[in-house]
């Protein structure tokens, strides 16, 4: 399988350099496996006949590999060169328009290329042109790092949830806002000082309220409704309250009934993000950077996931579904 | 809708039986039925019940027939699910409209308030809801509460 890797940020490089360290444990799936192109916003290496992994997960920037680098060469162009079978779409978030990663995750669907994502943006944009996209040129989109990074809930749904109806989910589903909760919940922090503490240690976005006013959150959201429950919700439809008002007064009261104020996604007949009761002994209750993911279903009642949201964790997700994908376009023998 | 029963049998053999027909006939579900023949009093058996009727109606019917057929009847009424609810609010709400409008089928069985002159002041409270009526009752204290601009925080 020829793999092409599109943005070469904290993502891409993690997952070079996973790619690298088990190399063995992906030829023993696929013994073909070859990375034959990587871009980023300035340019792209590409070689058909496989780019050196051990190389490359050394360099910081792509025009750091010595020979191959083109400057100013676009995505575009290595996604029509028709030789990649899948792309790993690792940009930069946005979920204003989805851009560039929409575009890119459209031109190689187009081409019959498979897509692993780790990148909310395009698919909080257009879930279910691209989904139809995938499905009309029978192609494979993989989107487990984008919600709740390292916790496998879309495989999850996917694989052993098949005969189910998911209700209901609640989760926590933002490291950052669950980092600056638990520190206002055990050592009595304002918000304030809770909030540039987890800034100095490069917990938030460049512009937190991302993160405090539920906007990453409501994202997870939208594709989580849209993704397990086939609603077709827009970021719009998301009701929203972020932690900024939820006061140290607030938590302890809180603390006196057994509870802890955590921020929480909730989709049912509504799609919610706003700050809520979590009784201490719920499993839901998890603290520091943690995520946790409790699903309702038909059948299999109540599941919750708990893992790690973000970060180089995510990079497993990634993989897996990268051998998802090998797995599940493995010509018979 | 659920009802609590309590009747007095005569402690003869076939007394059971005969009170259950009504409740039957008249379409009641016996959730839990509690038969306390260890505790005869003046040769009368009392006999506890809880029991879903379609409707209150069908509870009446039952009642009439049961007094037609000579049992007694100590104590007849509606069983309601309540649910204990917590909720936090933050912000200089006008309580007694919150009270009035946002908690009309709550029972406020507690609350706590802290820093309440501060614009942030916070109020916790404790209230039990008919459980038929929960969501409408968080709506509406919900609604009320941004309306007066305070943050509501509600269970899970």
């Amino acid at each position: 399988m020829n793999v092409i890797i599109v943005g070469f940020g904290f993502i891409g490089r993690k997952l070079v350099r996973a790619f690298y360290k088990k190399i063995d444990l992906i030829r023993n799936v696929d013994a073909s496996f070859k990375v034959i192109g990587v871009s980023d916003s300035k340019g792209y290496l590409y070689d058909s006949k496989g780019l050196d992994l051990e190389r490359l997960s050394y360099v910081k920037r792509l025009s750091e590999y010595s020979g191959k680098y083109r400057e100013g060469g676009s995505t575009e162009e290595i996604i029509e060169k028709g030789e990649a079978d899948l792309m790993v779409e690792a940009t930069p978030t946005n979920i204003n328009d989805g851009e560039p990663g929409l575009s890119f995750i459209k031109a190689a669907l187009k081409k019959g290329i498979h897509v692993v994502t780790s990148n909310k943006g395009p698919l909080v944009v257009a879930f279910k042109e691209l989904t139809s996209l995938a499905e009309k040129n029978d192609c494979l989109l993989l989107y487990e790092g984008t919600v709740a990074g390292a916790v496998p809930v879309f495989s999850l749904v996917r694989k052993c949830l098949q005969g189910d109806i998911i209700r209901r989910i609640v989760g926590i589903l933002n490291g950052t806002t669950n980092y600056i909760l638990s520190r206002m919940y055990f050592e009595g922090t304002s918000f304030e000082l809770a909030l540039k503490e987890a800034r100095e240690r490069g917990l938030t976005e460049r512009d937190p309220s991302y993160d405090v006013d539920g906007i990453d959150a409501a994202c997870k959201a939208v594709i989580l409704a849209n993704a397990l429950m086939n609603r077709n919700v827009k970021f719009e439809d998301v009701k929203r309250t972020g932690i900024r008002r939820v006061t140290q007064e607030a938590i302890s009261l809180a603390k006196k009934s057994k509870f802890a104020i955590k921020l929480i996604s909730t989709i049912d007949k509504h799609i919610e993000v706003s700050p809520k009761l979590v009784p201490i002994n719920h499993p839901l209750c998890v603290h520091g950077t943690l995520n946790a993911i409790h699903i309702e279903t038909d059948l299999a009642r109540e599941i919750t996931l708990i893992g790690h949201g973000a970060g180089e964790e995510t990079v497993s997700a990634v993989l897996n579904d990268v051998l998802t994908v090998m797995k599940e376009t493995a010509s018979p023998i | 809708m659920k009802f609590d029963l309590t009747i007095a049998l005569a402690d003869r053999p076939g007394q059971l039986l005969k009170a259950l027909k009504p409740i039957a006939k008249n379409g009641g579900n016996i959730i839990s039925i509690i038969h306390e023949r260890e505790n005869p009093s003046a040769g009368f058996v009392p006999v506890s019940l809880v029991v879903d009727f379609p409707s209150k109606w069908n509870m009446q019917k039952t009642i009439n027939d049961l007094r037609k057929i000579g049992v007694t009847l100590i104590k007849a009424e509606e069983v309601v699910d309540t649910a204990h609810i917590t909720a936090i609010l933050v912000g200089k709400a006008d309580l007694e409209r919150i009270v009035q409008e946002g908690l009309r089928n709550a029972e406020i069985i507690g609350f706590e308030v802290s820093a309440p002159t501060s614009k942030d002041a916070c109020l916790k409270l404790e209230i039990e809801v008919p459980t038929d009526l929960l969501d409408e009752t968080l709506e509406n204290l919900r609604r009320v509460a941004e309306s007066e601009d305070s943050l509501v925080i509600l269970p899970i």
